[in-house]
């Protein structure tokens, strides 16, 4: 596979994509450093093997293999419990920076949902793929994919609502 | 959606963390090694791929160990003409005949994609099956029958394409 990209133009991709990137690795993992292993991992692997960004899905899909198999390997001794673990992971340390009491109700709200609305959200708010590469990332249907999105969003405003 | 179009326009307004300055740096220092090796395994080992085959290797290794354990056994007290025997040939000449063989598939996992640490090949989806296989044999004269049962740990890795 040829690269039809200059050494430097990563870092210009990498530096548009990588808050969000950061974000979506934040699922499987409790802290920012180890997040950023997986994003790393995942993007030097899909660099070396696309050089192309075109395919953001399957950009995802990297870094949400590469957290799997971080996963899996601190979980090795008790495999069984690994999908447990998933629903379990609870953010150590904030996941966004908000800028004033609202913008911080929502991000608490936001980390309220279960993951599976929370990956949709963050891939469609914070990554702007579409359903379509949401559906490659996330190895769902587009129509799964956009289902969560909605259902994630009617329990945003639920949550919210109290608030308001 | 338009009934979350203001809710929409918030989130959006909500930043991420963003990462810190020297993921940019370790990066550099991967693609820049990845470059000047680009088949010397530069990138990390992929691990769980690795830990298929060793499963698999580990679980070959317990079948043998079960079977040899598992015919030693069932020789105690040895009949006059049985010798412990470690294969299912030896079994069959000591008049043991297979009888059956029964595969239940108890867990099967998409443990999703492998990225191939370089351009060596496609993308590929890790199915990994966990079984349970039970060996019979029969001795026809006797009427004695040996059964082994033993776990079996299977990973597949199915190439994919995507449009």
């Amino acid at each position: 596979m040829e690269s039809n990209v200059s050494h430097e133009d990563w870092k210009t991709c990498f530096a548009q994509l990588a808050p969000a990137l950061l974000l979506f690795a934040r699922r499987w993992t409790n802290s920012r450093a180890d997040a950023e292993d997986v994003v790393q991992e995942a993007f030097v692997r899909f660099w070396r093997r696309q050089h192309s960004l075109e395919n953001r899905g399957l950009l995802y899909a990297a870094v949400r293999s590469a957290a799997l198999d971080r996963l899996r390997s601190e979980q090795r001794r008790n495999r069984r419990e690994a999908t447990a673990a998933l629903e379990q992971v609870d953010y150590c340390e904030p996941i966004f920076t908000p800028e004033d009491e609202g913008q911080g109700l929502l991000a608490a709200a936001v980390e309220r949902l279960p993951n599976e609305q929370r990956e949709v959200v963050f891939l469609k708010i914070w990554n702007e793929l579409t359903f379509a590469e949401i559906a490659v990332a996330l190895e769902i249907s587009p129509n799964t994919a956009a289902s969560r999105y909605r259902y994630a969003l009617g329990s945003l405003k639920k949550i919210l609502q109290p608030h308001e | 959606m338009n009934d979350f179009s203001e809710l929409e326009a918030d989130l959006r307004k909500l930043r991420p963390v963003l990462p810190s300055a020297g993921l940019q740096h370790r990066i550099e220092s991967a693609l820049g090694a990845a470059t000047s090796l680009p088949t010397a395994g530069v990138l990390p080992k992929p691990r769980a791929r690795s830990n298929g085959w060793w499963s698999l290797g580990l679980g070959l290794t317990g079948v043998a160990a079960v079977l040899v354990l598992a015919l030693t056994f069932f020789d105690q007290p040895p009949p006059p003409q049985a010798i412990a025997s470690a294969t299912p040939k030896i079994a069959a000449a000591q008049g043991f005949q297979p009888v059956g063989l029964s595969q239940v598939v108890y867990s099967g996992r998409d443990e999703g994609l492998v990225f191939p640490p370089n351009d060596s090949g496609p993308l590929r989806r890790r199915l990994r099956y966990e079984t349970r296989e039970t060996m019979r044999w029969r001795n026809a004269q006797t009427g004695a029958s040996v059964r082994v049962t033993y776990p079996v740990e299977q990973v597949v890795l199915t190439p994919v394409s995507f449009q």
